[in-house]
């Protein structure tokens, strides 16, 4: 039998039981419409999240402490560069910036119009040095100087107050120890650029301050000397050669006291934009994978319901299966056709759940408050599935329709 | 109907002449279901239908008649013995090679009709052709030739529900004829219709004998299989008699 007359034939069939077939190519669009739903979504999330790291950092390497054997996400986990090291690290070839950071703690800032308390979040005062900030980056004013009392606020943290910080003011520091450093705005800034590759994080408020004179955090090294310390250190590498530099820094790291400071079970950490970039990459790919997986139990449940479908079908059939085997159809036409059948119901399946998905793509991606990211190549994977399914899902059914017995099934009633 | 043993011999002789232009023959088949117990539906059965020939079965229900046209057709598998068909043994062929001979050698007309309820006239008069690959305007064409030949000319686009019991029937004729077989196989064709209707049919049969083809009817009323040329009465899976009308 050729493929139209089988084509025709299983329409027959199907359009023969609407609200049953209906019924059960939803059971195939949920399934295939959860899917492409969730891949859209981490299409999108991963779009976004790529989306944010600033191309300004590409030849930035983030200098933090990781567990070791690099499993996990590297973090500033203590004062452990030391000034010696970043002296070291500076004469590597290909480095052509090193900036310290390190957090002051302090309780709250003062301004002539108001006081913040800063509370927990005493992260946002940053001990930095002249060399963090780009000049692109200042929407006002300059950089703080060494030694100074200066302080670089960045946008956010000039909207604080209720008469916006601005080059001149006045703010005081209440640090920790309950001593006050009285300070003067020289800049604001829209991002620093070395901080870290998301533009996003820059949207929190920040402090800047000289490390001289306001960081103080001294580590003893073993040979009894005293050094200040910084958790984090980001280097400004040659922008030709910033995978090179990063393994001269890596080659560096045994002979560092960053290395012999760690807590145990850390290391030093050298990674790129570009790395952090990969590893989130593969982190929205694992989630989505995660999900997608959670989706493919549902697109499970619809074959199911095909399968379940097509058994009743050919139970239903036994004596058409009957009546064509004795006009003279082989084994083959009847699987065919039931196959041709049940595939037409996981493609008809695929067809509406295509548009389903990328409506719910699209609410997902709004709930998640991410810009919609097409993948265009699901459009053709989703047919395929649904071929896929409808197939797999016809098989025993067909083979069971295939070798009925013609005397059976012309008796069957 | 009682059959002496000199009547049996002479049917037997009659066998062996025939042998040489037969279009059907079987030889010692048997046919025996396990259903608890075996059940034997036919005993060692031999027999042939010389080509053209127009030949009854009769026997009451359970007499194994039905299995016998079964067999000849292809839906079934003898036990032991041999089932020729248009000079093939059924035995041997594979099971595409045995749907072909359902499709192409033989047609089968049956009591219940058995026609599909979701084609119409004109596509069941059709379906055997689509199995065997043929042009579907070709096969429509000829389904519409045939159905106007047996008086359904104005019945084409009917779904088989939409039909009488006679219509019906003769849609399935129709059927059985579409690709042109050498033997036509009738099981109780009059059995779901009234005499009247019953007797159009008979006349139908007759008229595809006269045009050459083989027929082989199975029934259980005298006055069906007076039809014939001549009757094979069967009876426990054994033929008990051949008698010429």
């Amino acid at each position: 039998m050729d493929g139209r007359e089988t084509l025709r034939l299983a329409t027959r069939a199907i359009r023969g039981h609407k609200l049953r077939s209906a019924l059960t190519v939803l059971g195939v669009v949920i399934g295939i419409a959860a899917v492409v739903t969730f891949v859209t979504l981490g299409a999108s999330v991963k779009a976004d999240v790529v989306g944010q790291i600033d191309q300004s950092a590409a030849n930035n390497i983030y200098l933090l402490s990781g567990p070791e054997g690099g499993d996990g996400p590297p973090q500033a986990a203590g004062p452990v560069y030391t000034e010696r090291d970043l002296e070291n690290i500076r004469d590597i070839e290909g480095v052509d910036t090193v900036v310290p950071r390190g957090g002051v703690r302090a309780d709250a800032v003062s301004a002539r119009n108001g006081t913040v308390a800063l509370g927990a979040n005493s992260g946002s005062v940053t001990a930095t040095t002249p060399a963090a900030f780009d000049r692109a980056t200042f929407l006002e004013g300059e950089r703080f100087e060494r030694g100074q009392s200066e302080v670089v606020v960045n946008e956010q943290a000039s909207a604080l107050f209720e008469e916006n910080l601005s080059v001149g003011d006045g703010i005081s520091l209440t640090l920790a120890g309950g001593e006050t450093a009285n300070l003067t705005v020289v800049g604001v800034v829209n991002r620093t650029g070395t901080e870290s590759p998301f533009q996003s994080f820059s949207q929190q408020p920040q402090f800047y301050v000289p490390t001289d004179p306001y960081y103080d955090r001294v580590v003893e090294l073993s040979d009894g000397t005293e050094q200040r310390a910084y958790p984090q250190v980001t280097v400004v590498a040659n922008p030709a050669e910033v995978t090179a530099t990063k393994e001269r820094i890596e080659a560096y790291f045994p002979d560092s006291d960053a290395a012999q400071l760690q807590r145990p079970g850390f290391e030093p950490s050298a990674r790129t934009t570009g790395d952090i970039a990969d590893s989130l990459e593969e982190l929205v790919d694992r989630l989505t994978r995660f999900v997608t997986g959670l989706a493919l139990i549902s697109l499970l449940v619809g074959a199911i319901g095909i399968a379940n479908i097509m058994l009743v079908s050919v139970t239903e059939r036994t004596r058409e299966i009957g009546i064509m085997k004795a006009v003279g159809a082989r084994n083959r036409d009847v699987l065919v056709l039931f196959l041709a059948e049940s595939a037409l119901l996981g493609v008809v399946g695929a067809l509406i759940a295509m548009p389903v998905g990328v409506v719910g793509g699209w609410a997902a991606a709004s709930y998640a408050d991410v810009p919609l990211t097409f993948v265009p190549e699901w459009f053709a994977i989703a047919i395929v599935v649904g071929v896929l399914v409808g197939v797999l899902a016809g098989l025993y059914p067909a083979w069971r329709a295939a070798s009925v017995d013609p005397i059976d099934a012309l008796r069957h009633e | 109907m009682p059959v002496g043993p000199l009547l049996r011999a002479v049917a037997t002789d009659a066998l062996t002449d025939d042998e040489t232009d037969a279009v059907v023959s079987l030889a010692d088949v048997s046919k025996t279901y396990e259903l608890g117990g075996t059940v034997t539906a036919l005993d060692a059965v031999s027999l042939s239908l010389p080509d053209g020939s127009y030949t009854a079965v009769m026997g009451p229900s359970g007499s194994g008649k039905s299995t016998l046209l079964n067999l000849v057709g292809g839906l079934d598998t003898p036990t032991s013995g041999t089932v020729e068909v248009d000079g093939k043994r059924l035995g041997d062929l594979s099971e595409p090679e045995r749907a072909d001979v359902r499709g192409r050698t033989v047609g089968f007309v049956f009591q219940t009709f058995n026609l599909m309820p979701r084609l119409t006239a004109a596509e069941n008069v059709a379906l055997p052709l689509a199995f065997q690959g043929v042009d579907p305007a070709e096969r429509i064409d000829r389904a519409k030739q045939l159905l106007d030949s047996v008086g359904l000319g104005d019945r084409y686009d009917h779904h088989p529900p939409e039909l009488s019991g006679g219509q019906r029937q003769r849609v399935a004729i129709a059927r059985a004829l579409a690709s042109e077989p050498a033997i036509l196989l009738a099981d109780e064709p009059t059995g779901n219709v009234d005499t009247d209707t019953g007797e159009q049919v008979m006349g139908l049969l007759q008229e595809v004998n006269d045009e050459g083809r083989t027929i082989l009817l199975v029934t259980h009323e005298r006055a069906i299989a007076e039809h014939a040329d001549r009757i094979v009465h069967v009876r426990d899976g054994e033929i008990t008699g051949i008698e010429e009308v």
